[in-house]
């Protein structure tokens, strides 16, 4: 972590010390918004079920973990997320690809992928309900669709902008078709890929609980539907917080190492809280 | 380069491989003085909490759901494959052998 953050002229424990500062600060104002919102509770004086103070709210997540529920519901939308993701990823690399090398697929496709692009996942799921029912495939497919065109457009983007004299001098040295992918298109693209698969996974993380609103049984979109229609609506809160932590999870443990690795890396971009 | 995410992974992994061993554990226990079991059987499944609607669909799964009665959930049918996965659920507070009346 520290090596990918290293910046030159600065010594890792300042960075320490910066990141320290930094977690303290965004902890403060956290922790500033929490106090506020249980102290305002009795001042509202309206029941939990319209205003749910922070207490009831840990104490919902106490037993959603006592009793099960919260544990299968997670792994559950999990599950549905990542193989959404994977699923999308990959279908958006080959598409990208694809249409990227080879102009009759790209004029046949074009029109028909824009007019897709434009219809949004939510549209898409009543139909899926139609065709699949209520589970796990609709669940998949309106992921894989929320994915799908990011990837491929930023592959499309990469695939088309890799450097012509590369390409040219590979040729002229004999190489082949897979060659030429390997060796100058595809890391030419990878950039390309990692900001599609980047702005896909919070896509499809918006899209899973829209979708298991609609369409399941058990995940945490499910569980924040479900804490409304029962009362519950700590219940409803936990399931949202849930939703926020994992996604800052995930962004902070998979999705910025990698971009870090690959993009930052080749300076093609800085981040934002570098810059700062 | 890459650190972070391979530990997060493997945190991942274990806990998931730990919540598995304790499964198979806790079904082990619970298990024990039931003794051999039949192919098919009726078996009465107690909660420490009056069971929700999750519970009462994850214990359909497992078999026929005839009753609810208190934190007791009374099931027909039950294979053993099924009552091991019951047995292991941490939520699942006793398994017995119920007669069927």
């Amino acid at each position: 972590m520290s090596e990918a953050l290293a910046l030159p002229g600065v010594a890792p424990a300042r960075l320490t010390r910066r990141g320290v500062g930094r977690f303290a600060k965004g902890s403060a104002g956290v922790l500033l918004l929490l106090a506020a919102w249980q102290l305002s509770v009795p001042l509202v004086g309206l029941s939990p079920y319209f205003y749910p103070a922070p207490s009831d709210v840990v104490a919902a997540f106490v037993d959603l973990m006592r009793k099960g529920i919260l544990p299968v519901y997670f792994l559950d939308s999990m599950g549905r997320y990542f193989a959404g993701l994977a699923a999308g990823a990959l279908l958006g690399v080959a598409g990208g690809v694809l249409i990227g090398l080879n102009r009759t697929v790209a004029l046949t496709l074009s029109p028909l992928l824009r007019f897709l692009f434009a219809i949004v996942e939510v549209a898409w799921i009543p139909i899926f309900v139609v065709w699949f029912g209520y589970g796990w495939k609709t669940i998949l497919l309106a992921l894989v669709y929320v994915v799908f065109f990011p990837v491929l457009y930023n592959t499309l983007v990469g695939v088309r902008t890799a450097p012509q004299a590369l390409v040219n001098a590979l040729r002229s040295l004999g190489a082949n078709r897979v060659q030429v992918l390997r060796y100058a298109i595809l890391p030419a693209a990878l950039p390309g890929i990692i900001t599609g698969l980047r702005v896909g996974a919070g896509f499809a993380f918006r899209g899973l609980v829209f979708a298991e609103i609609v369409a399941a049984k058990t995940g945490i979109g499910y569980l924040i539907f479900e804490g409304t229609q029962t009362q519950q609506t700590a219940r409803t809160i936990v399931g949202m917080v849930v939703m926020g932590l994992t996604w800052l999870a995930i962004d902070q443990c998979y999705l910025r190492p990698i971009e870090r690795a690959t993009i930052q890396r080749w300076g093609l971009t800085v981040d934002a809280e570098q810059r700062a | 380069m890459l650190r972070v995410p391979l530990i997060a992974t493997a945190v991942i992994v274990v806990v998931l491989a730990g919540g598995w061993a304790t499964s198979l554990v806790s079904a082990q226990r619970k298990l024990e003085p039931l003794g051999p079991t039949a192919p098919r059987g009726d078996y009465r499944v107690t909660l420490d909490f009056a069971p929700e609607r999750f519970h009462q669909l994850r214990l359909q799964e497992a078999g026929r759901l005839v009753e609810v009665r208190g934190n007791t959930v009374f099931l027909r049918d039950v294979t053993p494959p099924a009552l091991r996965a019951i047995a292991g659920e941490y939520w699942v507070g006793a398994v017995e052998r119920w007669d069927g009346k």
